[in-house]
């Protein structure tokens, strides 16, 4: 499976191995530039260059750290020629990419895979909206106009929001900006049940988005699984 | 009740719809997201016996329950995505007033018209203590869905058939079972990395999994911090 979607794009690219093993390949003409996060790359053609470093000065670097990613960004660029780069996520999961046209894409920590000349990527407080989740205290914020490539855990399904819906914290990938967000406690455990549900759940805190735009929601997350592991991690000897 | 399987077989997501007044028992934690128009109530089943949610609260840390949401459209065309842990498939299985064995991890989720039973002691309490591995009883007549770590592989079993406990899923309730070693002597079994396995005989289903959740943990476990 390759990759569908629609929009434009300012550099050839292809998506394969979806959704399970999604990998990009981006094709760069000379003297063009892709940008990518450490360690994403996994192959490339001798005319590929990488620079390490850190990009945007340091203010946007420092939201970027916040924002659970590192402070470097590598960038490939092709020298005397063509050349190609394919970079792979750290999670087994999918790769899409969206063309961004003056507009923002919000993006969860670690969902950052690379981009194209002309986007901007930096940390973005969230404040007390963000405040007990743990995770998306941060988001990265993505805006200018250029491609985005954007990772998950499991595959990726994309849903046109049209009025409400709820997402669970772990499983947010990327959504428009054009939504408003808040997280918060599932409607019905406060109702009829009251804290209750709220620990023995599970669900607790969720994303409740409004308005119109698109989510990105993966179909696993990190956190259950590493739930999942803890019971077999060894115990401390305390002797 | 529409139901919608994607993004098989390994990072598998289902996709139920619901109309207004519908309502879908979930294993805790399988929600992913959903419109807006549900409400959600916890309750508990203790392992091994009836519990109520004050029982369930002192046994909270011990492992000893199961949790399950029950989801109820509020409004017209509810949806809601579920999703398990591990990489895996999920399967839909039907059940017409008939009775289905589920390892207590593979039940994804069920209509209300089946009964999820978690004090199901059929194997025994001693041999699935550890591991958190139990089972649930699930009977009535409505839709059931299970999810598996890896692939899914179904048995028609007629006759005799022999599958490690970690490797099961779910089986029919027509099938007679015994637990035993895997080898002829316990000491060789255990060599061989085979430990107890599960003796079907009869005729029923067999759902398996091509992947154990507790060789992987184990195989995991030790490369991490001590906890």
């Amino acid at each position: 499976m390759s990759t569908a979607d629609q929009m434009p794009s300012d550099v050839q690219f292809e998506i394969t191995q979806r959704p399970d093993f999604g990998l990009l390949s981006v094709q760069l003409a000379d003297g063009q530039q892709i940008f990518a996060e450490p360690a994403a790359m996994a192959s490339m053609t001798p005319n590929a260059h990488m620079k390490a470093g850190m990009k945007g000065g340091f203010k946007k670097t420092l939201g970027r750290m916040l924002g659970g990613e590192s402070l470097i960004i590598n960038t490939f660029t092709a020298q005397q020629g063509a050349a190609e780069v394919t970079f792979a996520p750290g999670t087994p999961g999918d790769v899409l990419h969206y063309h961004l046209d003056q507009n923002t894409l919000l993006l969860q920590r670690g969902a950052f895979l690379a981009y194209t000349d002309g986007v901007e990527l930096t940390g973005k407080w969230q404040g007390a909206k963000g405040f007990f989740s743990g995770e998306g205290l941060v988001l990265l914020k993505a805006s200018g106009a250029g491609d985005i490539f954007f990772n998950s855990y499991g595959a990726i399904l994309e849903v046109d929001v049209t009025d409400e819906f709820i997402v669970d914290t772990s499983y947010i990938v990327a959504f428009e900006d054009t939504l408003d967000y808040r997280v918060t406690i599932l409607e019905g455990m406060k109702v009829s049940s009251k804290i209750k549900s709220f620990f023995f759940g599970g669900e607790g805190l969720v994303c409740k988005f409004s308005g119109q735009g698109k989510i990105w929601i993966q179909t696993r997350a990190v956190n259950p699984f590493l739930s999942w592991i803890y019971p077999f991690r060894p115990t401390k000897n305390n002797n | 009740m529409q139901h919608e399987i994607q993004a098989r077989p390994a990072a598998t997501v289902l996709k139920v719809d619901l109309e207004q007044g519908e309502s879908l028992t979930c294993e805790v934690g399988a929600m992913i997201a959903m419109s807006s128009g549900m409400t959600v109530e916890t309750t508990s089943r203790q392992k091994g016996g009836k519990g109520g949610l004050m029982k369930g609260l002192k046994r909270m840390f011990s492992g000893e329950n199961f949790f399950l949401n029950h989801f109820t459209a509020q409004n017209p065309d509810q949806s809601i995505y579920l999703g398990p842990t591990l990489m895996g498939d999920v399967i839909y299985h039907p059940l017409d007033n008939a009775t289905l064995i589920v390892q207590g991890a593979s039940w994804l989720a069920s209509d209300p018209g089946i009964e999820v039973d978690a004090s199901w002691q059929g194997f025994g309490k001693a041999l699935f203590s550890g591991e958190s591995m139990f089972w649930v009883k699930c009977s009535g007549t409505g839709d059931l869905f299970l999810n598996s770590f890896g692939a899914i592989y179904e048995v028609d079993v007629d006759g005799q058939y022999t599958v490690d406990s970690g490797h099961i899923v779910a089986f029919e309730e027509t099938l007679q079972f015994k637990i035993g070693k895997a080898g002829k002597s316990l000491i060789g079994s255990f060599l061989g990395g085979e430990g107890l396995v599960c003796k079907f005989e009869g005729q029923g289903k067999l759902y398996c999994q091509s992947h154990n959740p507790p060789s992987f943990g184990k195989l995991l476990g030790p490369q991490l911090r001590p906890r």
